[in-house]
């Protein structure tokens, strides 16, 4: 196991560092750089060139790249041009808000979802169970900003239980954040518990119908003792895959949601970063997001080969 | 395909078909309101009038007005052109793309294969909303160009659907017999292999023409596709926002527009069909 581990940690540092390298190439290969974003497009020739060299930007692109990874190394992230800050600066406090949002809105949906795929797998022809699913397709069908706003109209428009949107700046201490993560974080986890639970779902509904379930059922094993024992660890594996995904996702894909609440979080950094075409910010994100999927990823796979036995003896998934 | 989910199938087909009627139905409106809105007794969707803003619903505006005196119902009914518009070209790109790459993946084997359907891997993993994002701000929003990359972000899947349903009939009776009749690869691509997958085809890229739909009017939503003041159901939602607790309707009608689009096709969309596949 500890092999495993240590091959499988290798294996994400260097798909990491790849990864790094043509992020850094496919964003340098876009046409227009910091100084044509911050200058506009009527910037002369002269302040251009002027604005390039400040910044370091009249470099070959592979000079820059390797100063860009030798800075990554010392911990420097690089710097904004359009907002005159380090890129770690403006990340820290919108961190920490990314972490606050993806945390309320695990606690509210993976639990949930986890112990309703399990409910509704094991009678996957009852009615209840086909509406919940269906209900949960509809979740995942509708765009993310369509969802967000109708929670909003309803839940502090028309029957005012939460704050509407109001504008907090990014550095607020936590407590007067609290009241503005809960609109987002519903939605988030709504999307996110009709991810996990049609997994869950699927999952256990394959497993109880497999051969060793009833073997277990006819040899007069309880049926709570066959869902803990035999149908959980075989059912778990693909939804701890899923929860991986949708966890990183929680952390750095939040684009729309953050946008429609105003939420200071990672994801409506990005959407201004782009929009400015602030590359040294953007790179960070991309960054911060890539390293965020690649540890999710090995934290499942590393999770499933202890759940599975068969996948530790390479017997592979049924 | 083996039909798994056979068994449920005899109580699940007349719901289904009563729901894909209605579907059709709605998709159908949409698709013709979207062709044929230029030629309603509309109001213009982009004349701003400063005397009637943010009014409710009238007799002179059905679906009242927005911030800048606008008629909501004029721009809810026109605001599925560009989304519309561009996911149906897009994914007809995506579909061509796809259906290219995955009989040719398919046909070729060997090396071939294998480094088309790496890069396939590798733009499934790409973060679809981000590429737009930076493609919409560097490069530009022109229509061509978000349709281009949303073809090409969207292409994958279908490719490897197309190379998995060509493998499974390339090793069929009647392909062995179209190669010893002396039929060339084109010709069995054409007359044998497409006729076979073009239900799954079909699906799949009606399924990608939902997520393209998503991913555009997300965008604008974000202020990164269709520029104002041209109307189009995610921008509009994004600038009713801001006084929705004095006029809802704005943002209302171009959400019922959109869901509805949305949930008609994917209820046309045979999703059994597909999860079997994958």
């Amino acid at each position: 196991m500890t092999g495993y581990v240590l091959r499988r940690a290798a294996l994400s540092v260097g798909v990491f560092v790849v990864m790094a390298v043509l992020t850094y190439l496919g964003v340098a290969a876009l046409p227009g750089d910091a100084c044509t974003a911050l200058l506009g497009k009527f910037a002369t020739a002269e302040r251009l060139a002027q604005c390039r060299a400040e910044h370091g930007l009249d470099a070959p692109v592979l000079q820059r790249l390797g100063d860009w990874m030798a800075g990554l190394l010392r911990g420097d992230l690089g710097y904004s041009v359009k907002r005159s800050a380090p890129v770690g600066e403006l990340m820290v406090p919108r961190i920490r808000n990314a972490l606050l949002l993806a945390g309320v809105a695990s606690l509210l949906a993976f639990p949930a979802a986890i112990a309703v795929g399990l409910a509704t797998g094991r009678r996957e022809q009852s009615k209840v169970s086909r509406t919940v699913d269906r209900a949960a397709l509809v979740a995942m069908t509708l765009p993310e900003f369509v969802t967000a706003s109708v929670l909003w109209l309803v839940l502090s428009v028309w029957l005012p239980l939460l704050p509407a949107v109001t504008v907090v700046s990014s550095d607020d201490s936590i407590v007067d954040l609290l009241p503005n993560v809960w609109l987002p974080a519903i939605t988030l986890a709504v999307l996110v518990f009709a991810h996990v639970m049609r997994s869950m779902r699927a999952s256990v509904s394959a497993t109880s119908q497999r051969p060793f379930a009833d073997a277990a059922r006819l040899r007069g094993v309880a049926e709570a003792t066959v869902v803990r024992r035999h149908i959980l660890p075989a059912a778990l594996p693909p939804t701890v895959n899923v929860v991986a995904v949708t966890a990183a996702w929680l952390l750095t894909g939040t684009f729309v949601v953050e946008v429609v609440f105003n939420y200071p979080g990672l994801g409506r950094l990005a959407v201004d970063a782009i929009a400015d075409r602030d590359t040294d910010l953007i790179l960070a994100l991309t960054l911060l997001g890539l390293a965020v999927f690649i540890v999710a990823s090995f934290l499942a796979d590393t999770v499933i080969r202890l759940l599975d036995p068969r996948v530790r003896a390479g017997v592979g998934r049924a | 395909m083996t039909a798994v989910n056979a068994a449920p199938a005899a109580t699940a087909v007349p719901w289904r078909r009563r729901w894909v009627s209605v579907g059709a139905i709605v998709v159908a409106a949409h698709l013709l309101l979207a062709v044929f809105v230029p030629l309603l007794p509309l109001q213009s969707p982009t004349a701003q009038d400063a005397t009637a803003v943010l009014q409710g619903m009238s007799r002179s505006h059905w679906l009242g007005t927005d911030d800048l005196g606008r008629d909501v119902l004029s721009r809810t009914l026109w605001g599925g052109r560009p989304s519309i518009g561009i996911a149906f070209g897009a994914a007809l790109l995506a579909a061509l793309l796809g259906v290219l790459i995955g009989t040719a993946a398919a046909l070729a084997g060997g090396w071939l294969d294998d480094v088309l359907m790496r890069i396939n891997d590798v733009l499934l993993a790409l973060p679809s909303l981000l590429v737009l994002m930076l493609v919409a701000s560097f490069i530009g929003r022109q229509p061509v160009v978000l349709m281009a990359t949303l073809a090409v972000m969207y292409a994958p899947p279908i490719a490897r659907l197309v190379r998995g349903a060509t493998l499974g009939v390339l090793g069929r009776d009647f392909v062995v017999a179209a190669r010893l009749r002396g039929a060339g690869s084109g010709e069995i691509v054409v007359r044998e292999v497409l006729p076979n997958i073009r239900g799954v085809v079909i699906t799949e890229v009606a399924m990608q023409f939902s997520w393209i739909l998503l991913a555009f009017s997300s965008l604008s939503f974000l202020g990164l596709g269709t520029a104002p003041p041209t109307p189009e159901w995610g921008l509009m939602v994004a600038g009713a926002r801001t006084y929705i607790t004095v006029n809802a309707l704005p943002l209302v009608a171009p959400m019922v527009m959109l869901a509805s689009l949305v949930l008609a096709v994917n209820s046309l969309i045979d999703r059994s069909a597909l999860e079997d596949r994958q």
